[in-house]
């Protein structure tokens, strides 16, 4: 008798029968309960028709066949109105310095000077900042999202337009000084390692350029140190309020005061 | 030294010294999540480190493992030839410079995103085209062993296709499946963001797509352990397989059901409807079938061994059982981790358990103990049973791989038991540090600690290993040929074509994917959600 033989093609077929009948029925039980009986038994109880529930446990329609869909939803009101898409990343792309320079010569010059660096301690540096992080400032201020006496109103006097090109002008400003590299102990820590026992992140997992923060996050570099101060603590009071989840309020309210003139005094002198 | 031989030998010492690698950064990441190093290094290197174990682990160590590992299959049980030696180095090197690309930018901080990656996240595109490189390295093996198969069944027409190999080969069918999904997901998704080509993910599609291969790629690295213990281990106990054919269906079963059943990882995602989630939770049940066949074979052969050692009564064939036999012994210790890691992930795939354990430290905890218990302890094993016949030299002794072994069992046991505590008390994952200031926190201190002296263990059992094998390849003692696979208690003499090939397998395979992805995947192309916007990661090194 041959090898092959005693195996003859017959049993091979009871094999393929078998095996294939065997899958489908696992299937079939899976569909059945998964797709018809658990969701309409469900939605019997959530007050759901049958349709609407088996259309939910596909995913077709959106919700838990489990479970009625709250009546109405109130939107939670946003902390500012930039919305980073695309589209709004692909306008700053192609910003116009050309334009934001005549603007700036027209109207920022006199406060953060030509080139961003700003004529008194009271304003901040604009020089190489990032874009994004301009774009949102200025488009807050437009907005409402963050208030300044001055600001605000020069801000909704500026054609809009125009944000995404003065964004870019003070953006492709050269910062001055090289980065140093030393600083107390504390305050590097507090940049580098942040304070996991205060649920403090590393100032540097954001704020560093190419850091994969939040696109809207500023470089803080050569920032004036009057102005880091006021805005810390004015994220602390609750008093600024544009960050979106509340990131730096929730950091802000838990550095000292000291921390915070640390902080100020270290950027100020050119690291990041 | 035979070329297949150097071939094999090269690929496994890749994956261990990946391991070596990937171990001790293990060990360190426990030990500043503890209390003890708590606030050592920053978040970046942390995340720096957890991409490299992970890659390491989970890429390296398993792919160069597995391909070795085959080419010994394929040329000892076939008695054969390999297809294509030069295809075979082509894919080795393939690899190897992959590995060399995705390592540099993980070590620069420009690919911190994990071995899972987590899109939108985008690390560096080196990162990713490394990995594929290694992928179609790992294809170039599948194809010699499909190959290496059928050149032997067209020669000895009837046969059945030795055990081993008809493993190994519904490995690699499975990994062509698998990898399918993950290449998507990196050839038209995350690739292209890395390159600044688009500026959106969409993120739901991207994590089904790595579902497709998230779960299978966990029975890719898994069949080699199961390959010895049907195919080695009762020849090592000194008994015989109790039945050829439950390994071939059990092979079959881990093939067509470790596929369809991905989404349990994705039971809290939003993106799928709960019955598609249900389809694949209740195909998931199926995969503890082929499971408990082997629980109760190996246990039948080893009671065979067992009896005809000598052993007596209900229990006694278990202490005549050869424990000095490095084999046998990682075959038990595998066991018990198998069942400890196999009872967890039952819990994971019930959607209410999951729902309690999902992103907390007990699927960490999970996975160290399958995959890096009861597997790799199986790779040992299968190392130092092969590597005498590879390069011809003996072990001098057995004990300092016994007490390898020991160490490994006893350290993932310390490490992933108050793990798995520590995930129920909700302590999350993918975190750099813990607040154990925090009262709540606190109380997990001790069981972080306990976790981290586990590591400690484990990195101990690794540098062994790595002294174990070298001291082997200075051994004087020469090696003495025997026979390294198992007979069967009633010789295979014939099978049924369905228990020799794949042919009908694939094609259920091919429904059984249709019904459990067709809608989940193709939802997306008809109704496209709103992309996240890539968020790039370029350097966390600082």
């Amino acid at each position: 008798m041959s090898e092959q033989s005693r195996n003859p093609p017959s049993a091979d077929r009871a094999w393929r029968i078998w095996a294939s009948a065997a899958a489908a029925a696992v299937l079939f039980l899976g569909v059945v309960l998964g797709v018809l009986i658990i969701p309409v038994i469900q939605g019997r109880g959530a007050g759901l028709n049958a349709y609407t529930s088996i259309c939910r446990s596909l995913g077709i329609l959106p919700g838990s066949p489990a479970q009625r869909q709250p009546p109405t939803v109130t939107p939670a009101a946003p902390v500012s109105q930039v919305v980073w898409t695309p589209d709004v990343l692909q306008i700053l792309a192609r910003a116009d310095t050309s334009k934001g320079r005549a603007t700036v010569q027209d109207v920022c010059f006199a406060c953060h000077g030509e080139n961003g660096v700003a004529v008194s301690a009271d304003y901040p540096n604009l020089n190489g900042q990032s874009g994004a992080a301009l774009y949102k400032q200025l488009s807050d201020y437009r907005t409402g999202s963050r208030q300044h006496e001055q600001m605000s109103g020069i801000a909704q006097a500026i054609d809009e337009s125009v944000l995404p090109d003065l964004a870019a002008y003070y953006a492709g400003q050269p910062k001055r000084r090289p980065a140093l590299v030393s600083g107390p102990v504390a305050i590097l820590r507090l940049i580098k390692l942040g304070d996991p026992n205060r649920n403090i992140p590393p100032c540097r997992a954001c704020h560093r350029a190419e850091a994969g923060g939040p696109i809207e996050t500023p470089t803080l570099n050569e920032q004036v140190h009057i102005y880091f101060v006021r805005q810390l603590q004015a994220f602390a009071s609750g008093q600024r309020r544009n960050d979106v989840y509340g990131r730096m309020r929730l950091i802000a309210e838990q550095l000292s005061s000291a921390e915070i003139e640390g902080l100020a005094r270290y950027y100020a002198a050119g690291q990041d | 030294m035979r070329n297949a031989d150097r071939l094999c030998l090269v690929h496994l010492w890749v994956a261990f010294a990946a391991f070596a690698v990937a171990a001790a950064l293990g060990t360190w990441q426990m030990w500043v999540r503890s209390p003890l190093g708590a606030n050592t290094g920053t978040p970046g290197q942390y995340f720096i480190a957890v991409t490299a174990h992970g890659v390491s682990m989970a890429y390296v160590l398993s792919t160069f493992f597995i391909m070795g590992f085959g080419y010994f299959v394929a040329t000892t049980s076939l008695g054969r030839p390999l297809p294509s030696a030069i295809w075979a180095w082509i894919g080795f090197f393939m690899g190897v410079i992959g590995v060399i690309m995705a390592i540099i930018p993980i070590f620069g901080g420009s690919a911190s995103v994990l071995f899972t990656f987590y899109p939108p996240l985008t690390g560096s595109p080196f990162f990713y085209i490394g990995l594929v490189l290694v992928v179609v390295a790992s294809w170039i093996w599948c194809v010699l062993m499909i190959f290496a198969m059928t050149g032997w069944k067209r020669e000895n027409p009837g046969k059945p296709v030795p055990l081993a190999m008809f493993a190994t080969v519904a490995n690699a069918i499975m990994w062509i499946w698998t990898t399918a999904g993950v290449a998507v997901e990196l050839l038209f998704q995350v690739i292209p963001a890395s390159l600044g080509l688009v500026q959106t993910i969409d993120v739901g599609l991207s994590r089904t797509l790595f579902s497709w291969t998230l779960h299978a790629i966990v029975y890719f690295w898994l069949i080699p352990a199961y390959i010895a213990f049907y195919t080695m281990a009762p020849r090592a106990a000194g008994g015989r397989l109790y039945s050829d054919a439950m390994g071939r269906l059990t092979f079959i079963l881990f093939l067509i059901y470790s596929l369809p059943v991905g989404m349990h990882h994705l039971m809290m995602d939003p993106e799928h409807g709960n019955g598609t989630k249900f389809i694949q939770m209740f195909l998931t049940v199926f995969v503890t079938v082929p499971t408990l066949l082997t629980i109760f074979t190996i246990t039948a052969s080893f009671e065979i061994a067992g009896r005809l050692r000598g052993g007596r009564g209900v229990f006694g064939w278990i202490y005549a059982l050869p424990w000095d036999r490095p084999m046998v012994l990682a075959t038990g210790l595998a066991f018990v981790m198998l069942g400890f890691g196999g009872f967890g992930g039952i819990v994971n795939n019930g959607y209410g358990m999951n729902a309690m354990v999902h992103n907390t430290s007990w699927v960490t905890a999970h996975f160290h103990l399958i995959f890096g218990g009861s597997v790799v302890i199986m790779y040992f094993a299968i190392a130092y049973e092969i590597w005498p016949a590879l390069t011809r030299r003996e072990h001098p002794s057995l004990a300092p791989l016994r007490l390898q072994l020991w160490l490994w069992f006893i350290g993932m046991m310390i490490m992933t038991l108050p793990w798995h505590w520590l995930g129920l008390q909700g302590q999350w994952r993918r975190v750099a540090n813990f607040n154990y200031n925090d009262p709540i926190i606190s109380g997990w201190g001790p069981w972080v600690i306990a976790s981290f002296v586990g590591g400690l263990v484990l990195l101990a059992s690794a540098v062994l290993l790595i002294r174990n094998l070298v001291v082997l390849h200075r051994s004087e003692r020469r090696f003495v040929p025997h026979p390294i696979y198992t007979l069967a208690i009633h010789p295979v003499r014939s099978v049924p074509a369905a228990l020799n090939g794949f042919g009908i397998w694939n094609a259920l395979l091919v429904v059984l994917m249709i019904a459990s992805y067709a809608l989940p995947i193709g939802q997306f192309f008809v109704a496209p959600s709103p992309g996240a916007m890539v968020h790039r990661l370029m350097d966390t090194a600082q």
